[in-house]
């Protein structure tokens, strides 16, 4: 399936399917069930430097591209996706912008330990009244006296909320300039004023701790805007280009799992005296699926090479990130399917992948505004 | 006392096939024997200093099986590849290793897995070790330093021995002894950006074409067939307690449990 790749890339999919299918398939069920966050594991995943992949190897990462990156979400993913969103949501929506906006100061003072996994990031911008239009926003950053903001917020659905550390807060500088007053400031976990909310009772990726953050108060200080006031807009949109371009090597993972359950399951699965992969209509729906999977694994990997030959990649990156996840929701509903009723039992794997490849078209932007900004975007409009 | 470790390396074919199989990351891994042997190269590397080499025999889409152990922590990595090589019994290859472990001189230790996973012979490690006149002791389970001499430890048939040998010398690690540790990204990063293989080949060891490869191989493969197994399900019956009564009396009359 790679020979168009790299060794470097078979060699980062190699390791890290081998510690995934010995650390986190056995337990990914478990989990799930649970709504339990692996600790165990993810402290494993930090010495091995999966949080800090893109981080330069003198802020103490691994300094790899965008196309290993997808290779690793995509085989996290594969094992258990949530904790593929705990680390994609880290790597490309926390750790990204500060890499690319922060000061040499701020890089310097949260990324280090962000990239070995001792803290881990989340990314506060959807409020309950602000989904899909991000710039309606309601948060608030107030300088008080001169040093200082005082920030007020409520955020919903903040992927690892219930466990980061390093939390990028889009907010209201300048309540008047509209879309123009929105910045992003760096909140600690840990700030007077900083409560988590309870975890949301999740249909799928419920072994990554999503919960609400509210702020009360808050008050940081003004060394931790990110880049300039009113540079929200552009910061957030950047950091989800990227955070995309990981959703879609999420869905991909997902999809792959499926596609292997699926195909392991038909060849034993008997029916009318022969295996079910037998029946025509059954390897129909193999076919479509091993199919629309590549393509979607090729979008995906369009999209980073791109960005890692310094090109324009937001398109890609959306077409990806949208083909992808109907791609894994259409995988997941046909190896239900070919598992006829033990696919909706919860004895088998699919059911749970069903689950966590809904959200893919909803979070980091909705199936209906990927295909606005691409139908945007290609009529020039 | 600082070691230069050689770890020799191979990679294996994942799964027998009946077409001729192109040797490569997508058809090959590091050989799952040999990862203790290079734990064990690693750790020592760690505890006394020093640097390990990893020397693998093969064609040249099997770099990456040395990419990995540099990933994993080996210093350098040396890959002896030419076309004169291919067709290579145990003796063949022994011959070339042990070439190119001269050619790696000095070193204190040269450690193998106890065998591999897509032929098991067992025979390369052993057969080096006398081409090269070291001392050699098999399937071992832990060494000591001791300054010019190594205590190690192996375990056969219940029995523990214990040797103490003169430096240098020659090792297979027992694939039980310890395991490897996952190979991480910086690692990953390191080994191709700052780390690199060299490329030896017939003319660089100094060996003539007839010693090497399928001209200096004293056996002859006749031919290779697939054997498929028959495998038979049968289901126990009765209580619980029967059929676990049942099923370990069978494993035990079949020599299975003791
Ligand atoms: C598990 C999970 C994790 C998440 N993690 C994060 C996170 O870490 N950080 C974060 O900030 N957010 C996060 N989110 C929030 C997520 O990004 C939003 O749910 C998403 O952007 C959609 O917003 P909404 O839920 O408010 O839906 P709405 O925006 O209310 O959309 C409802 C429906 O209306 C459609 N719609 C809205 N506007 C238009 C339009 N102009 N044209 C056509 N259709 C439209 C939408 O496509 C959708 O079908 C997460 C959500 C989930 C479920």
């Amino acid at each position: 399936m790679d020979s168009f790749l790299s060794e470097k890339n078979r060699i980062v999919r190699q390791s890290v399917r081998a510690f995934c299918e010995r650390e986190l398939m056995p337990i990914a069920g478990e989990i799930d069930n649970e709504a339990r966050f692996p600790w165990e594991v993810v402290e494993k995943m930090g010495k091995l430097c999966y949080f800090g992949i893109q981080v330069p190897r003198t802020l103490g990462g691994a300094g790899l591209d965008s196309v290993n990156y997808i290779i690793l979400i995509e085989e996290i993913s594969r094992a258990c996706a949530s904790i593929g969103l705990c680390v994609t949501v880290h790597n490309s929506v926390a750790v990204y912008p500060i890499l690319a906006f922060g000061s040499e100061e701020q890089k310097r003072k949260w990324v280090p330990a962000l990239a070995a996994g001792e803290k881990i990031g989340a990314f506060c911008l959807t409020e309950p009244n602000a989904g899909s239009d991000a710039a309606g926003i309601e948060a608030t950053a107030i300088r008080d006296d001169g040093n200082h903001y005082v920030v007020n917020a409520n955020k919903v659905f903040v992927t690892n909320g219930g466990i980061a550390d390093i939390c990028l807060f889009f907010v209201r500088t300048d309540p008047r300039a509209g879309r123009r007053g929105i910045s992003v400031i760096v909140v600690e976990r840990g700030t007077p004023g900083f409560v988590v909310g309870d975890l949301e009772d999740l249909c799928g990726m419920r072994a990554n701790p999503v919960s609400s953050i509210r702020l009360y108060d808050c008050r940081v200080p003004k060394e931790n805007l990110l880049g300039a006031e009113g540079a929200g807009l552009n910061i957030g949109l950047a950091a989800l280009d990227t955070g995309r371009m990981g959703i879609a090597a999420q869905a991909v993972g997902i999809a792959q799992a499926a596609l292997e359950e699926a195909v392991r399951y038909a060849k034993q699965r008997r029916q009318f005296g022969v295996a079910i992969a037998k029946h025509q209509a059954v390897q129909m729906m193999i076919a479509d699926m091993a199919t629309q999977l590549d393509a979607a694994r090729l979008l995906v990997y369009r999209a980073a090479v791109l960005r890692d030959k310094g090109k324009p990649f937001s398109q890609a990156s959306a077409m990806a990130k949208n083909y992808a996840s109907e791609t894994a929701s259409k995988v997941t509903d046909m190896a239900v399917q070919i598992h006829g009723g033990y696919g909706y039992s919860k004895s088998y794997p699919v059911e749970r992948y069903y689950r966590d490849a809904r959200v893919t078209r909803i979070y980091e932007g909705t199936a209906e505004i990927h295909r606005m900004v691409i139908a945007r975007n290609t009529l020039g409009i | 006392m600082k070691f230069h470790i050689i770890v020799c390396l191979k990679s294996v074919i994942l799964s027998m096939s009946d077409k001729p199989i192109d040797r490569s990351p997508d058809s090959c891994e590091l050989n799952p024997f040999d990862r203790p042997a290079l734990e064990t190269a690693l750790r020592m590397k760690e505890k006394y200093g020093g640097i390990v080499t990893a020397l693998s025999m093969g064609p040249e889409n099997c770099m990456f099986a040395l990419y990995e152990a540099m990933a994993m922590g080996v210093d350098q990595g040396v890959l002896v590849c030419d076309s004169a090589f291919a067709g290579a019994d145990t003796l063949a290859t022994s011959t070339t290793l042990a070439a190119a472990i001269k050619k790696l001189a000095p070193f204190d230790l040269v450690l193998f897995g106890t065998r591999t996973a897509d032929s098991d012979t067992g025979q390369v490690g052993p057969q080096t070790a006398v081409l090269l006149d070291l001392q050699l002791v098999t399937g071992v389970q832990s060494i000591e330093n001791h300054g010019s001499v190594i205590r190690v430890e192996r375990s056969m048939d219940s029995f523990r021995e214990k040797y103490e040998i003169f430096l240098p010398a020659a090792l297979t690690i027992h694939p039980n002894s310890i395991q490897a540790r996952d190979v991480g990204l910086i690692g990953i990063e390191v080994a191709f950006e700052d780390k690199e293989v060299k490329k030896w080949n017939l003319l660089d060891l100094g060996l003539s074409s007839d010693r090497v490869g399928e001209a200096g191989s004293s056996t002859r493969v006749n031919s290779v067939s697939r054997v498929d197994k028959e495998r038979k399900c049968e289901i126990l019956t009765g209580t619980n307690e029967d059929q676990i009564e049942e099923l370990i009396r069978r494993l035990a009359d079949s020599g299975l449990i003791g």
